[in-house]
């Protein structure tokens, strides 16, 4: 921290205080990062983002927000779209469902927005798709990871979907940890949804589940839990319990030495941003299957590339990490970009038309591709293991992996 | 058999650690009358305070041993300047109390950039009885709470400043006619209850990390068993913690995680419904 108030500038200072001004005129939760050229004769391209800068989830908003920084100055910086700049709009949904809607409306209707990407909860994608897409009339894009079923038409998903965190993750388990799962899960949809999925590829894969269990959203003591999982000789945990009770629920499974006596811990949402809940030690060998790992930096240029531009721009704590969306993000955006170049103007149908076979040959983790008439995004998945608290990546899928959706 | 020696002490583990972050809270409440809802805040500072001392390079134990004292200088700071402006409206200090809270939890969130921080146990591992496993620093927990437990309950009835605390609470003009002097009490109280929020914070976060919400998650549970133990007496709320911590980990034992949860909520719902009073009832200790 103090590293970096060091090395204040006073390009940094201008900056900082050109942003602090622009929240003030727009009100509190909105911010507008202008473009530092224009084109003459047309006005900027609007591009809204709506994320949790504020709220428990403040951490993955935040850099979702630097990530959408980062792709509109990359464009801005090559010459705009269409040869006109792009101008953000970014605005606050708080982690609160009834204070979103009310700020993305400013985005569609003050702001007239172009797209709107953002949303990372699936209450919050629920809660605001409506006000974009059929009030709003406008093109929505989604980047998190999440249960899938979304098929509403002009909502685009960038993140991942259970089948691609499940059909090859699961079989790994299996021959990388054993036959007996566990489900234990938070009491929500995205848990619910993804466990129907899981037991189907399990139960095909010749596992078995021996309990799903599901626990109140808050709960931080998994005594009955870990002793289920002990006396039942589960092989593999495949949790979809989150933050808080994530963290006190591996460290007493590993107390109580389910990972001495070779069990595995797996857990799809797990990226760099959650190791941190726990101490090394506890999760030693925890799988997880996402589209992107820093890990990868040392293998793919691409990756590397977009890696080092983020860090060099927001060095500090909001981290570049598939579980918080920011690689859905990046992709969503440059999905978007392919998708104006190729409609060549921004009317939404033309943009939805070219957006449903968009590509991108470089992204983080490899390229990606939207499935005609699926709105889901093909992509590469990983499957990385926790060791002394770092992600070594143990298994690439082929080629990209199909989202299976709609 | 060894599965139930287990339960029984994963159960007493949770109650106990109930039992501490609820100390704080109902030394506060029964002896000034205040419903302090920055109290899961204190909680969360005590956290923060270890945590800090473990970023800085310090070994754990010496930031849980400050942790106590730099939160009750907080809270007598705080008493001082603010709480005791609310007590003649103990409406208005809840949410004068609550705001306190907010803040407090918004700065921490910021300072830890929203993320979750895990911190050591200064006794890791476990202990293992055969094919039995227990957690060492539960047990330091559990073994702590009965400690501050007895030392709380020596210092508020056995010593001059106990009685004083006592007579201030149940007759402050007669407590001052004689001399003792009411708003010294009430800061020593406040800051004495802060400390154990910030002692009860310290010794958990290495169970459940630290994460700005920490707090929240023990204060309404935290209330309840202040609620179904009886306020007045210090006995009461310890009581109420004890039953409220080893019942909500016992029922996911035997019925659906998500049920218990809420029967928690309905049993002492229903206590409170027919003894209103409390476990405890009356003033003292």
């Amino acid at each position: 921290m103090s590293k970096q108030n060091s090395n204040w500038s006073r390009r940094r200072f201008l900056g900082n205080f050109a942003f602090a001004s622009t929240a003030l005129a727009t009100g509190v939760g909105s911010w507008v990062v202008s473009p530092d050229w224009a084109n003459a004769a047309e006005a900027p391209i609007k591009v809204g983002i709506a994320t949790d800068l504020t709220g428990p989830i403040g951490y993955a908003g935040n850099a979702d927000a630097n990530v959408a920084k980062m792709v509109v100055k990359e464009i801005n910086d090559a010459g705009g779209l269409l040869g006109r700049p792009l101008e953000l709009f970014i605005e606050d949904t708080a982690s609160n469902e009834s204070v979103a809607v009310g700020n993305v409306r400013k985005l569609i209707q003050r702001d007239k927005v172009d797209l709107v990407l953002g949303g990372i909860t699936s209450s919050m994608r629920n809660a605001i798709k409506d006000v974009i897409v059929a009030r709003g009339k406008t093109l929505y894009i989604y980047p998190q990871l999440y249960e899938g079923k979304e098929c509403t038409p002009y909502l685009f998903c960038t993140g991942p979907t259970p089948a691609q965190q499940c059909d090859e993750f699961i079989p790994w388990l299996i021959k990388n940890g054993g036959k007996r799962f566990a489900l234990p899960s938070a009491n929500y949809v995205w848990p619910h949804t993804l466990n129907v999925y899981a037991r189907k590829v399990i139960e095909a894969s010749g596992g078995e589940v021996i309990f799903e269990e599901y626990y109140p959203l808050d709960q931080i003591d998994f005594s009955s839990t870990v002793n289920r999982v002990i006396s039942n000789k589960v092989d593999v945990v495949f949790n979809t319990v989150i933050p808080p009770g994530v963290g006190p629920f591996f460290k007493q499974l590993s107390e109580a030495g389910f990972l001495k006596n070779g069990g595995r811990l797996s857990c799809v949402y797990y990226d760099e941003n959650t190791l941190n809940i726990n101490q090394p030690a506890e999760i030693e060998g925890l799988a997880s299957c996402l589209d992107y790992f820093k890990a990868l930096v040392p293998e793919d240029p691409a990756s590397a590339k977009i890696q080092a531009a983020y860090d060099k721009q927001f060095p500090g704590t909001f981290l570049f990490a598939a579980g918080s969306a920011a690689t859905g993000t990046y992709r969503g955006l440059k999905l978007w970009e392919a998708a104006v170049k190729e409609a060549g103007k921004l009317d939404r149908d033309a943009v939805a038309a070219a957006f449903d076979h968009a590509k991108i040959a470089e992204g983080p983790g490899g390229p990606a591709e939207m499935v005609p008439g699926q709105r889901h995004c093909k992509m590469k998945m990983y499957t990385a293991v926790a060791k002394g608290g770092n992600y070594e990546i143990l298994a690439r899928s082929a080629g990209l992996v199909d989202p299976k959706e709609c | 058999m060894a599965n139930l020696v287990v339960a029984v002490f994963e159960i007493l583990s949770f109650g106990a650690i109930v039992v501490l972050v609820v100390l704080g809270l109902g030394v506060i409440a029964s002896m000034m009358g205040i419903f302090n809802f920055a109290q899961g805040e204190f909680v969360l500072l005590g956290a923060y305070v270890t945590y800090l001392a473990y970023s800085l390079g310090l070994p754990v134990w010496l930031g849980m041993v400050a942790a106590p004292f730099v939160v009750g200088a907080l809270g007598f700071v705080l008493e001082r300047l603010i709480v005791r402006r609310f007590y003649a409206a103990p409406i208005v200090a809840m949410l004068g109390t609550y705001a306190l809270g907010l803040i407090i939890r918004e700065v921490v969130r910021t300072l830890i950039g929203g993320l979750y921080r895990s911190v050591p146990e200064p006794i890791a591992g476990s202990l293992d009885v055969g094919t039995m496993h227990f957690s060492s620093w539960r047990l330091a927990i559990v073994i702590i709470t009965a400690l501050v437990m007895v030392g709380s309950y020596l210092l508020l009835s056995h010593t001059t400043f106990g009685l004083r605390i006592r007579a201030s609470l149940e007759n402050p003009s007669l407590a001052r006619a004689s001399g003792i002097s009411t708003s010294a009490i009430y800061g020593a109280t406040f800051a004495f209850g802060a400390a154990l929020a910030g002692l009860a914070g310290a010794l958990i976060v290495p169970v459940f990390s630290l994460f700005a919400d920490l707090g929240i998650r023990f204060l309404i549970q935290g209330f309840v068993a202040v609620m179904v133990g009886g306020v007045g007496s210090f006995a009461g709320p310890v009581a109420g913690a004890g039953v409220i911590g080893t019942l909500s980990a016992a029922l996911p034992w035997v019925i659906s995680p998500v049920v218990a949860d809420v029967l928690v909520f309905v049993l002492a719902i229903a206590f409170i419904k027919f003894r209103p009073q409390g476990l405890v009832s009356g003033k003292g200790v």
